[in-house]
C-alpha cells in the first residue's frame, strides 16, 4: 500500500454516484433460512426497536410505514401484529409466550436495519468524537431520558436485565452498545450482520 | 487473433475507464478500472461493469488518503468486515492474522480503533490511523456499498457473517450477572431447611398405660 497521498487525481472519466441509486438493503434471496431466535436475541431485537423509538419521536409510525415500504405486510399486516411480535420479548411487562416465526423474525431484523439506515446521521452524531463534548453530552442525555422512559413504561422492572439497563452506572454502557449496534447494522450488509449477531451463542 | 483492445473497439468501449465512487460523511472510496469486454449479457451486449481494477483511493476525511492495488483492497475488506461483525455483537477484538496482516484493526480505549496498514515497500513503517466509531461506521458503509453494487464485479472474497459460538462469545450486553442468584438462593434455602429439620429431635411418645391392668384392678374387690 502506498504512503498517504493528500491529492486526489481527477481524471476525465465516467463518474457514477451511488447516492441516487436505490440500494439493496435486504439480504439477498439466496440467504439460508434464518435459525430460531434465542431468547437473548429476541430481547436484543426489541431493545433495538425501543432505541429507535427513543431516537425518533415518530418511531412507532415510522415502523408501520417501513413495514409497507419493505413489503412486510405478510408478517405484519397491521400495527397490532407488529406489537404482538415485539411482545415476544420475555422482558416485557406484558410478554407473550412462544417463538417468532421465520417471517416475523426476518421482518423485525429488516425493520431494525431499515430504520437504523434512516437514522444513520443521528447515530453518527452520537458516536462521533469530533462533535463538541457538551453537545454530545446533551444528545446522549436526551436519548437516555427517552429510552429510560420507554423501558420503564413497557418492560418488567423486576427483571435483573431491566434494572441493569436503568442503572445509572451500567445503563450507559448498554445504551452505547445499542447505538453502536444500530450504526453498524445499517447499510446494505447490515441485515446479515444483525441476523448473525442475534444468534450469538446459540451454537 | 482476438485481443481485448479489438473487442473493446468493436464494442465501442475503446479507452473507456470506469470509476465508481462510494461516499459517506468522512469517507470516500473510489475504484478505477476497466470493464471485461469479453463478458456479455444475455442479449450479447457488453456488460457495463467494472471487472478489472487498476487502482483505488480511500479518503478518510482529513486523516489520510490511501491508494493501492486489488490485493490491498481485498486486505482492507477482509480486515474491516469481520471486525465490524464483532462490533455489532459488542465483542471487538483483533482478527486472526493479527498485527502481521497487511491491514489490521484492533480496539483501543474510548470507542476508538487502530487501523494499521503495512506497506509492501521495504523499510517503510506501517501507517497507523486511529478511527472513532463514526469513522469506522462510514468506512464500513462505503465497503458495504461497494460489495453490494452490481456494477462492481471485482469478485472480492467476502465471508458471510456467522453467529459466534459459545466459546467465542463473551456475554456483555444485557449482562446476566446474578441471573442464577434467585434459583440458587431457592435451592440453598430448601437444602438448609431440610438439614435443620433433619437435626431436630423427634418428639418421643409417652408410654400408654396397659388397658388390661386397669380392668384387673377394678374387678379385684
Amino acid at each position: 500500500m502506498e504512503a498517504p497521498n493528500k491529492q486526489v487525481t481527477a481524471q476525465g472519466l465516467s463518474w457514477h454516484h451511488l447516492s441516487h441509486c436505490p440500494r439493496p438493503l435486504t439480504a439477498s434471496a439466496a440467504t439460508p433460512p434464518i435459525s430460531r431466535l434465542p431468547r437473548r436475541g429476541m430481547e436484543r431485537l426489541d431493545l433495538l426497536l425501543l432505541a429507535i423509538e427513543a431516537l425518533d419521536l415518530h418511531g412507532s409510525e415510522a415502523m408501520v410505514w417501513s413495514c409497507e415500504q419493505l413489503q412486510l405486510q405478510e408478517a405484519f399486516p397491521d400495527r397490532v401484529a407488529l406489537w404482538k411480535s415485539r411482545c415476544r420479548n420475555p422482558l416485557r411487562r406484558a410478554s407473550r409466550r412462544g417463538d417468532l416465526n421465520s417471517a416475523e423474525q426476518r421482518g423485525l431484523v429488516e425493520l431494525v436495519c431499515s430504520l437504523a439506515d434512516r437514522l444513520y446521521p443521528m447515530l453518527r452524531q452520537l458516536l462521533s468524537s469530533s462533535e463538541p463534548a457538551e453537545l454530545s453530552a446533551q444528545r446522549w442525555g436526551l436519548f437516555r431520558d427517552r429510552y429510560n422512559d420507554l423501558v420503564e413504561a413497557r418492560m418488567n422492572g423486576r427483571r435483573g436485565a431491566i434494572r441493569q439497563l436503568l442503572d445509572p452506572a451500567d445503563g450507559e454502557a448498554l445504551r452505547q452498545e445499542l447505538i453502536l449496534t444500530l450504526a453498524f447494522c445499517c447499510g446494505p450488509g447490515g441485515v446479515q450482520r444483525l441476523e448473525a449477531s442475534l444468534l450469538d451463542g446459540s451454537r | 487473433m482476438t485481443n481485448f483492445s479489438s473487442l473493446a473497439s468493436a464494442a465501442g468501449l475503446s479507452g473507456t475507464q470506469y470509476k465508481l465512487r462510494y461516499e459517506q460523511s468522512s469517507c470516500r472510496l473510489e475504484l478505477t478500472g476497466l470493464p471485461d469486454v469479453t463478458a456479455a449479457d444475455a442479449e450479447g451486449q457488453p456488460m457495463q461493469r467494472l471487472n478489472i481494477l487498476t487502482g483505488w483511493d480511500l479518503n478518510l476525511g482529513q486523516k489520510a488518503s490511501l491508494q493501492g492495488k486489488r490485493e490491498h483492497l481485498q486486505a482492507l475488506v477482509s480486515a474491516v468486515q469481520p471486525y465490524v461483525r464483532l462490533l455489532v455483537s459488542a465483542q471487538p477484538r483483533q482478527q486472526s492474522g493479527g498485527s502481521d496482516a497487511v491491514v489490521s484493526l484492533e480496539p483501543q480505549e474510548n470507542g476508538r480503533h487502530l487501523l494499521r496498514l503495512r506497506s509492501s515497500q521495504p523499510d517503510t513503517p506501517p501507517l497507523e490511523l486511529v478511527l472513532d466509531n463514526a469513522d469506522l461506521a462510514d468506512l464500513n458503509h462505503c465497503i458495504d456499498q461497494m460489495l453490494m453494487d452490481s456494477r462492481c464485479a471485482l469478485g472480492l472474497e467476502v465471508h458471510r457473517p456467522e453467529p459466534l459460538r459459545r466459546g467465542q462469545y463473551r456475554r456483555s450486553s444485557i449482562r446476566r450477572q446474578g441471573q442464577w442468584i434467585a434459583p440458587a438462593a431457592a435451592v440453598a434455602s430448601v437444602v438448609i431447611v431440610g438439614v435443620v429439620v433433619s437435626l431436630l429431635p423427634l418428639p418421643q411418645r409417652a408410654p400408654e398405660p396397659a388397658p388390661n391392668a386397669t380392668t384387673t384392678e377394678q374387678s379385684e374387690p
